[in-house]
Formats: structure tokens, C-alpha cells, sequence
């Protein structure tokens, strides 16, 4: 029992530094795949194609090439000097940005054409039109696509240890390595990331519900 | 632009061992993830209970942890893989709790006459799932097991964490031997982007090809 309690203080120290690469790759792919959403539905078609490239690029490459290709490539350009935390809050928050704006996008595609039209008619700018009446219901459509990036991003963020950044996963392999008990080690921290997925997934859900609006769903998805 | 090129004939070994990981681990993922989605929606209590399990570990824990434990903490117990067998496994095992809830949903989508109409003909209940029930539900299951496979191909790249040399491998040894990360790099996330590009295409055509032949019921 003291082994457990030993291990799990070495542990809980490095969810601290998961839940910090979790909050700051999830709110930068946020705050960055809002407009990227709306941009690929409204924007001129130079910025859709350039989103395409970003997409393609960000989708495209694996979770663990983006880590090495900032950590190693951009963060070793003269003058750039990321380290190792910034490198992977940029990159996975680039990428996640990239899945979030695929999501906002397919969710603005849901709300139902005559919103907008109704919203400009009665006078709203397009900005006031889009912020007031297309994204409070999109958001809501997004919401179960954005449970599943959480548990994507908490995931990948296993992966940041490969540039260096002493998280959970880092911890475990360093108390694996020391204290000799694989076993146990590996076990607890398949135990705190399962605990971290579920409650996340339990806290989306809770949201969902508490912002649903009674028919909202019913009525813009009947088929047009 | 010969560097760039300089780069590619020092990957060709990786990518070879990235291509047969794939074509391992996707025909175990898709038997392991229908075996789940059947138990789970015909199975007894404690079996629908089991599966369900299933899907939530191997989708709650980060695949590196899979792969550490079947590679590093299985030996402990007497059983020894090696890389490219945990590696398999694990990918095989991942993919498959993913490509069960596609399935299982796909399973329950196709309309419960169909099942009743094969029994009613005399068909045994595992003759009438899997030669009524099943390939309605493959093809309803195309999109969702497609992007499973797709993320499959890219995750594929965690198999240098078990010591594999595979693709992300190569890449990873030949950046440290040459200091050229950024161009290393960068080649490598283009030839998995190209992997993908190919395994889109040939999802689309087996959609294509299904969506004919069954014109039908494909709706």
C-alpha cells in the first residue's frame, strides 16, 4: 500500500504538467479553430485554400512528426528558441486547432440556412449575424465532436515526453526505470489517464445538457 | 533539392516496416472490433458487459501506455514479444475498441426485419448475422472504420517507441545522423500524408464499388 502511495505522489506531480499541455493545446485549438471553422464556410477562397494546406499538413502528419518537426525543426531556427513545453503546446495545439475547425465547420453547415438570412434581414452585419445567431447554435451541434477531441488531445499529450516534457507519462517512465515495478507503475498511469478521459467525457456531457435547447436540434436538422 | 531527395532511399527500410505493421493490424483491428460489436448487441449480459469494458479501456488509455505495457511490463509475466508483434497487437487491439462502436452502431442501424425475415427462412442466427445482418452493416460502417484505419496509419508512427524502426524511425535515426531535423521531418509527415492520401482512395473505391452493387439496400 505504501509502494502505491509512494508511486502515485511521483505520479500525480506529472498530471499537473499533463492537464497544463491539456488546457493549452485544447484552448489554443480552440481560440484558433473558431474563426478557421468560420473561415472555411464564409471565407474568400484564397484563406480556404490556404486553410486547406494548414489542414492537410496538421491533419495529415502523424501527432508525434509534428512534435519532433517543432520541437526539433522550427524550435532550432535561430532566434525561435521554443522549449520543450512550448513546442508541444504549439503543436498539438495547431493540430487540434485544425480538428476543431473541421468540427465548427461541419457544425455552422447544420444551423439551418434561414438563420443567417433572417439574422441579416433584420438588419444584423455579418459579424453580429454570425456571433449572435449561426455560432451559439453551431457551438451546441460541436459539443459532442469536441468530447471526442478532448479525449484525442489528453491522449496525445502521452506523446510529449518524445521532445522532453516531464509529464505523466515521462514520470512513469522514469519510476519504471528506478523503482524496478513495471507493472504496477504502467497500471496506475493506464488507471489516472482512464480517470482523466472519463471525467472529461462526464464534464462535456454535463455541458450538453445543461445548454441544450429543447427542439433546437429536432428542428435544424430536418432534412433540406 | 538533392538533400531532399537524398532523404528518401534512407527511409524505404522504415517505410516497409510501416506497411506491413498496417497490413497486420488492420485485419486483427476489424476482426477484434465486429467480434466486440457483435457481443455487444447479441451477447449475454456478462459478454455485452466485457465488450463494453473493452471499448472503454483501450479507448481511455493513450496508446503509448498500451504499447509500453505489452512490451515492457508482459515479459514480467513469462510472456515475451517481440516489437513488431506488441506493436501489431497493440495497434490491432486500439483500433479495434474504435471500429467496434462504429460497428456496433452500423449493426443496430440495419432494420430488425431483416434479422427475423433470414430466421424466418430457416437460417441459424449466426447464418442469418452474418450473411443478412453483417454486410449491410459493413457497408453503413465504411466512413467511421475508414477514418479508424486512417488514424491507424498515422499512429502507426508510435512504433518506434518500442524499438521498431519503422518510418517515424528511420526518420528519427537519420535526423540524428545528418542534424537536418526540420527536412527530415518534414519528409517523413509527407510520405504518411501520402499513405494516407492512398488509403482514402482506396476507401472511396470500395464505397464506390459497394454503393453499386447494392443499390438497393447501400442506402
Amino acid at each position: 500500500m505504501n509502494v502505491i502511495i509512494n508511486l502515485l505522489s511521483v505520479l500525480l506531480a506529472g498530471v499537473g504538467t499533463t492537464l497544463l499541455l491539456l488546457a493549452g493545446a485544447l484552448s489554443a485549438g480552440f481560440a484558433l479553430g473558431v474563426p478557421i471553422g468560420i473561415l472555411h464556410v464564409f471565407g474568400p477562397w484564397p484563406v480556404r485554400a490556404l486553410l486547406h494546406a494548414f489542414d492537410l499538413i496538421l491533419r495529415g502528419f502523424p501527432a508525434i512528426v509534428l512534435l519532433f518537426l517543432f520541437y526539433f525543426g522550427i524550435g532550432a531556427i535561430d532566434g525561435v528558441d521554443l522549449s520543450s513545453l512550448q513546442a508541444a503546446i504549439l503543436a498539438l495545439g495547431l493540430r487540434s486547432a485544425a480538428y476543431q475547425g473541421q468540427l465548427v465547420r461541419g457544425a455552422i453547415r447544420m444551423v439551418e440556412p434561414g438563420q443567417l438570412e433572417a439574422a441579416r434581414s433584420l438588419g444584423m452585419s455579418l459579424p453580429q449575424a454570425l456571433l449572435q445567431v449561426v455560432l451559439p447554435q453551431a457551438l451546441r451541434f460541436a459539443l459532442p465532436g469536441l468530447a471526442n477531441e478532448y479525449s484525442v488531445v489528453l491522449k496525445d499529450t502521452a506523446l510529449a515526453f518524445v521532445v522532453g516534457v516531464v509529464e505523466l507519462m515521462s514520470r512513469a517512465k522514469f519510476l519504471a526505470a528506478s523503482t524496478r515495478q513495471l507493472t504496477l507503475v504502467y497500471l496506475l498511469v493506464a488507471l489516472l489517464y482512464w480517470l482523466l478521459t472519463q471525467a472529461g467525457l462526464f464534464a462535456f456531457f454535463a455541458a450538453e445538457r445543461r445548454t441544450s435547447v429543447p427542439r433546437l436540434g429536432a428542428d435544424s436538422r430536418r432534412p433540406r | 533539392m538533392s538533400v531532399w531527395l537524398s532523404i528518401l532511399p534512407e527511409l524505404a527500410d522504415g517505410l516497409a516496416t510501416t506497411l506491413l505493421l498496417i497490413a497486420a493490424s488492420v485485419p486483427l483491428g476489424l476482426v477484434l472490433g465486429t467480434s466486440a460489436a457483435l457481443l455487444r448487441v447479441y451477447g449475454p449480459r456478462p459478454l455485452r458487459a466485457a465488450a463494453a469494458m473493452y471499448q472503454s479501456v483501450f479507448r481511455g488509455v493513450p496508446l503509448v501506455v498500451q504499447l509500453f505495457v505489452l512490451y515492457y511490463v508482459l515479459p514480467r509475466w513469462g510472456l515475451l514479444l517481440s516489437p513488431f508483434a506488441a506493436a501489431t497487437i497493440g495497434f490491432g487491439l486500439c483500433s479495434g475498441a474504435y471500429h467496434s462502436e462504429y460497428i456496433r452502431s452500423a449493426i443496430q442501424s440495419v432494420p430488425p426485419g431483416q434479422l427475423e425475415a433470414a430466421r424466418a427462412l430457416g437460417m441459424s442466427p449466426l447464418r442469418a448475422v452474418w450473411s443478412v445482418v453483417l454486410p449491410q452493416a459493413a457497408r453503413k460502417a465504411v466512413p467511421g472504420c475508414g477514418n479508424e484505419i486512417v488514424y491507424l496509419v498515422k499512429y502507426s508512427s508510435l512504433a518506434y517507441l518500442v524499438t521498431l524502426v519503422d518510418l517515424a524511425g528511420a526518420g528519427r535515426l537519420q535526423a540524428y545522423a545528418s542534424f537536418r531535423f526540420f527536412e527530415v521531418f518534414l519528409v517523413v509527415g509527407l510520405v504518411y500524408l501520402a499513405l494516407v492520401a492512398v488509403v482514402r482512395a482506396a476507401l472511396h473505391l470500395l464505397q464506390r464499388y459497394w454503393r453499386r452493387s447494392t443499390a438497393v439496400i447501400g442506402r
